[in-house]
């Protein structure tokens, strides 16, 4: 049940490094680099967020944007009335209620038809919010106050280790084992004593409640929210192209895949702001071709090679 | 009353005959490529500026245009398939990996679409006026561009079917979607088959396009729009069936004209609510097996 | 092991490019050097939903103003004791609220820009405005803005475009000079609509106009028929709709098609752009009254704006906020001659007390740093010419009532 058996002494040690860098960077980096580092950040956790149920299960969910929304409107609503933490932790929460009911509905749905509904959401609620301020409470626009970039830095990052923490815990446990089973054959891991269901929809609900506080943390940054900036269907698409790009094959591929790519489109559209969609279009395909196993399947393909190279040599 | 009635089941059809032939593509594709194009939108897009332009600058009616955006589209759809998609087949393990990789791989092509769009066109709104006068009959007003796209996309459905049921190709199209591999063996060429296949669901997007632009304004961005419009209207008579397609566009249409009426405010979550209701109690469609 | 030995690449991997991040963002925090030329920055949408409008409301008027500018050289700063020409530092936001405010400080941290000119629309403005004010820089709102700005009170932020606050009045006030007995109200679901279309309410009862029916419509909504048909059988003398282009096309272009005439027909944000409303619609639009508004007769300033952008861009500038922008960017022009300095306090002082004579006339902002010397709020399409027909001095031209009905015959 502990995450000891998949993360050893010596990669302890590393991850601790990496995040103490992490959290003493605004001492250091550049202001720019929090803002960015930031950014990057949000994504890591909204790809990792996804592949943590879609990896395994294979469940294409393309409803980030709504849980990732459901987040920045629940603070868009609080925002002004509640303490800030409580706001966050609110705006995970009712991630995680859409999700489970969300998860409970499509229970039934598999392939084609669970990423068609999950897109679907999306603009469901987008709609629905938008008509139901105008008629109900006779508003659009709500207004967050705003936060510092350090503190919202610091709120990210503190999401980001309990997201990885979460994630090896899962990846070590019983449970990990029989969701990776979902993916393979769903009856077949109902058989080895887990409750499939409750599993999906509770690691569902999980991972939605990661992309809701990073939604209600990105929220304090925007100051003005209405349904449409909330639920922005292009959010859905990137978490999982990052975590494809990545690679789904390790838990630090989607990490990798976030990082890399939310650099390369803030690099692209502050170098190529005329280009910078077909040049981010072009990448995508281009890495869909020719990396099906993402960035961490190709390291994994040039090492055997060498390997491979090696073998032959001696 | 009944005068209301009548107008909005008529508004309705006119509507529905747009979504009806904008799904017909996307369907096809889908049920039988098993590509799910959120880029189908974008060929919608492509089809409407190549009428605009066409119009505005060299006068060409945009009916006539019909024969251009068509076949254009058709060779674009047909190239993408053969170089991209027949590709990605090979490289897939499973069919589901396939379904899932293409459908992202659609993503990539809507960024390159639509910024190749806006380096041609730029990302002005554009629009013009054709055939936008009232046509009486039986004491009631319909708008004539109205009537002639709900004309053509009832013609343009109909000859889709009778190819895919009477020709020889549109066996082979059929015998592709029902399993690919039997196909094979029988000696269809495959990856041909599914370019085609693929190329006429393009094609009917760019046919759609055309018409849209009579009615509607055109913009770089408009495509994401008229997708998931498809993907109800698909979903919402069954994934790769034509006649679902046509049947379900007009039932939408019919939807979107009674939800006006009652309450305007409403009418895109009737859209989205439907959508999800029937994903949920029917997902194989109204007319699915 | 093999699983433990990758594990710790991979973290290194991403060690790496964390560092390797941070260091390429700080490397780029050069010293200041003389000053050569003035940067501006701007993070606008120029792909994404909102590419169209930037397209056709505000984007080329800074354009054409940067253009402008340097070919007299530049503005004067007597720190320096020359003229700097200015440089505009465009980037993308594709539309996306979160892109544009990273992309805003981007510009003023690590850019270090001079000035940052506003991003385009309503909500961006809401965001963009307090990260500049924190800042300490300057913001004149363009395309886009609301009354409830003022709430925000930061002292750096200018609101520059009008909207319902000082339109709805007038509108009334027209309605109720012509005779319109009753209107239907439509509005789109969004701060604009809402805005719009509830503070038109109590304005028309003011005059004793009835408000027959008040509906609102979702962006994206595909047939519009029922609303007209519906307005059209409460016997209203007016439609006023307060919508996006997209809708206001649908609106025009399904009444011209089912022949639903009103006496007075009425469009928020659409009828000002001569090169979408009058390229689509071409004669037809005769009558059809928007919101802005000013045209070459305005003013001698304005006769030249429209000139200058005609030649460059080859067609009519936007007839609401066009003159507007223009303006505003004299006057900060003069503010920052004045100062003599690219002291952003220095300016702003100046910006928010002084009067400059601009291209619309004499140009200056309340206490809310709102800019009320509008040149007109109400225009009507009559004989090519988007005139202003606000009753006062204002008024180009006298409204045309009742509008003529929308031609028979495709053209």
């Amino acid at each position: 049940m502990t995450s000891a058996r998949y993360i050893d002494g010596k990669s302890l040690v590393v991850w601790l490094l990496v995040m103490a860098a992490m959290a003493l960077a605004p001492h250091y980096a550049s202001r720019y680099a929090i803002i960015l580092l930031s950014t990057i950040l949000m994504y890591v956790v909204l790809s990792v967020s996804w592949a943590m149920f879609s990896g395994p299960t294979k469940y294409i969910s393309l409803a980030p944007a709504a849980f990732f929304g459901a987040g920045i409107y629940s603070a868009a609503v609080l925002g002004s009335s509640l303490p800030l933490l409580v706001v966050i932790l609110i705006g995970g929460a009712v991630s995680f209620c859409l999700a489970v009911l969300v998860g409970a509905l499509t229970l039934r749905l598999r392939g084609i038809y669970f990423v068609m509904f999950t897109f679907g959401l999306v603009e469901l609620l987008m709609h629905f919010l938008l008509w139901f301020e105008l008629n109900i409470n006779d508003t659009t626009g709500r207004v967050v106050p705003s936060i510092d970039n350090s503190t919202v830095y610091y709120l990210m990052l503190a999401v980001f280790s309990l997201l990885m923490v979460t994630v090896y815990a899962l990846q070590g446990s019983k449970f990990g084992m029989a969701l990776k089973g979902v993916g393979e054959n769903e009856e077949a891991a109902a058989h080895i004593g887990v409750n499939v269901t409750v599993l999906k929809i509770t690691v569902f609900g999980l991972s939605a409640f990661f992309m809701g506080l990073a939604g209600a943390i990105m929220a304090t940054k925007w100051t003005y929210i209405d349904p449409k900036i909330a639920f922005n269907p292009v959010v859905s698409f990137m978490p999982v192209l990052m975590a494809i790009f990545g690679g789904l094959g390790r838990p630090y591929g989607p990490i990798i895949g976030a990082a890399i790519f939310s650099y390369l489109g803030e690099f692209l559209i502050t170098k190529f702001p005329y280009y910078y969609m077909l040049i981010f279009g072009v990448i995508l395909v281009v890495a869909i071709l020719y990396m099906p196993g993402g960035l961490v399947g190709m390291a994994q393909d040039i090492r055997k090679y060498f390997l491979r190279r090696q073998h032959a040599d001696s | 009353m009944l005068l209301t009635i009548l107008d909005v089941l008529i508004a309705g059809l006119l509507l529905g005959g747009i979504y009806a032939l904008i799904a017909v593509g996307l369907s096809m594709q889908y049920g039988v490529a098993r590509v799910l194009n959120i880029a189908h939108g974008e060929f919608i897009m492509l089809g409407a500026f190549i009428t605009w332009t066409v119009y505005t600058y060299l006068g060409i009616n945009p009916i006539a245009s019909l024969l251009i955006t068509g076949p254009t589209i058709f060779v674009i759809g047909f190239i993408l398939y053969r170089t991209l998609f027949t590709r990605l087949r090979r490289i897939s393990p499973t069919p589901e990996a396939f379904e899932g990789s293409s459908m992202l791989a659609c993503f990539g092509l809507l960024f390159i679409i639509q910024n190749v769009a806006i380096i041609i066109w730029g990302a002005d709104m554009k629009g013009y006026s054709y055939l936008a006068v009232p046509v009486d009959f039986a004491g009631a007003k319909f708008a004539a561009n109205r009537l002639v796209t709900l004309g053509f996309a009832l013609v343009f459905c109909v000859a889709f079917y009778l190819f895919l049921s009477r020709t020889r190709m549109g066996k082979a199209i059929r015998a592709s979607a029902q399993d690919s591999d039997a196909a094979g063996l029988m000696g269809v060429n495959i990856k041909q088959v599914l370019a085609i296949c693929f190329g006429f669901g393009a094609l009917m997007a760019g046919l759609g396009g055309t018409l849209i632009s009579m009615s509607y304004n055109v913009q770089p961005t408009m495509g994401l729009e008229y997708t998931m419009i498809a993907l109800i209207v698909i979903v919402l008579g069954g994934l790769g069936s034509i006649t679902g397609s046509l049947v379900g566009g007009l039932i939408l249409g019919l939807i979107g004209s009674i939800v006006t009426y009652i309450e305007p405010g409403l009418s895109m979550v009737a859209y989205y609510l439907i959508f999800m209701l029937l994903l949920l109690a029917r997902p194989t469609g109204l007319f699915g097996k | 092991m093999v699983k433990k030995s990758r594990l710790l690449q991979g973290l290194m991997v991403l060690g790496v490019a964390m560092a390797f991040l941070v260091g390429a963002t700080a490397a780029d925090c050069a010293p200041k050097k003389d000053k050569d030329k003035i940067v501006i920055g701007q993070a606008i949408s120029l792909s994404g939903p909102l590419a169209g409008g930037v397209a056709i409301s505000g984007g080329k008027i800074y354009e054409l103003w940067v253009e402008e500018v340097n070919k007299n050289g530049g503005i004067y700063v007597a720190e320096y004791g020359k003229k700097l020409p200015v440089e505009l530092k465009r980037y993308d936001d594709k539309s996306d609220i979160g892109t544009m405010s990273n992309l805003i400080e981007k510009l003023i941290v690590e850019d270090k820009v001079d000035f940052i000119f506003p991003p385009w629309g309503t909500a961006w403005l809401f965001a963009a405005a307090p990260i500049c004010n924190k800042y300490g820089y300057i913001l004149i709102g363009g395309p886009g803005g609301a009354g409830k700005l003022k709430e925000l009170s930061l002292p750096y932020f200018f609101q520059v475009l009008n909207f319902s606050e000082t339109q709805a009045p007038v509108l009334a006030s027209i309605f109720k000079e012509v005779g319109v007995k009753s209107v239907a109200v439509i509005y789109r679901a969004d701060l604009h609509g809402i805005e719009f279309g509830k503070s038109l309410i109590p304005d028309f009862k003011k005059k004793g106009i009835k408000v027959k029916m008040n509906k609102s419509y979702p962006d994206g909504i595909k047939d519009v028929s029922p609303m007209l048909k519906e307005a059209k059988s409460l016997g209203v003398d007016a439609l006023v709709v307060a919508c996006y282009p997209p809708g206001g096309m649908l609106f025009t272009a399904q009444a011209m098609e089912l022949d639903i005439n009103f006496n007075a027909f009425f469009l928020t944000v659409l009828p000002f752009s001569p090169p979408l409303f009058k390229g689509t619609f071409g004669k037809a639009i005769e009558g059809v009254m928007g919101g802005g508004a000013w045209n070459a007769k305005t003013s001698p300033g304005a006769k030249e704006l429209v000139e200058k952008f005609k030649a460059k861009f080859g067609e009519e500038p936007d007839y609401w906020g066009g003159l507007y922008y223009w303006a505003s960017l004299q006057h900060f022009q003069k503010a920052i001659e004045k100062a003599g300095t690219l002291d952003q306090k220095k300016i702003r002082d100046i910006m928010a007390t002084q009067k400059f004579e601009t291209a619309l006339g004499p140009f200056w902002y309340d206490k809310d740093r709102f800019f009320v010397n509008h040149p007109g709020e109400i225009g009507q399409w009559q004989k090519d010419v988007f005139e202003v027909i606000d009753p006062g001095v204002k008024r180009t031209a006298p409204p045309e009532y009742p509008k003529p009905n929308w031609p028979k015959k495709a053209k």
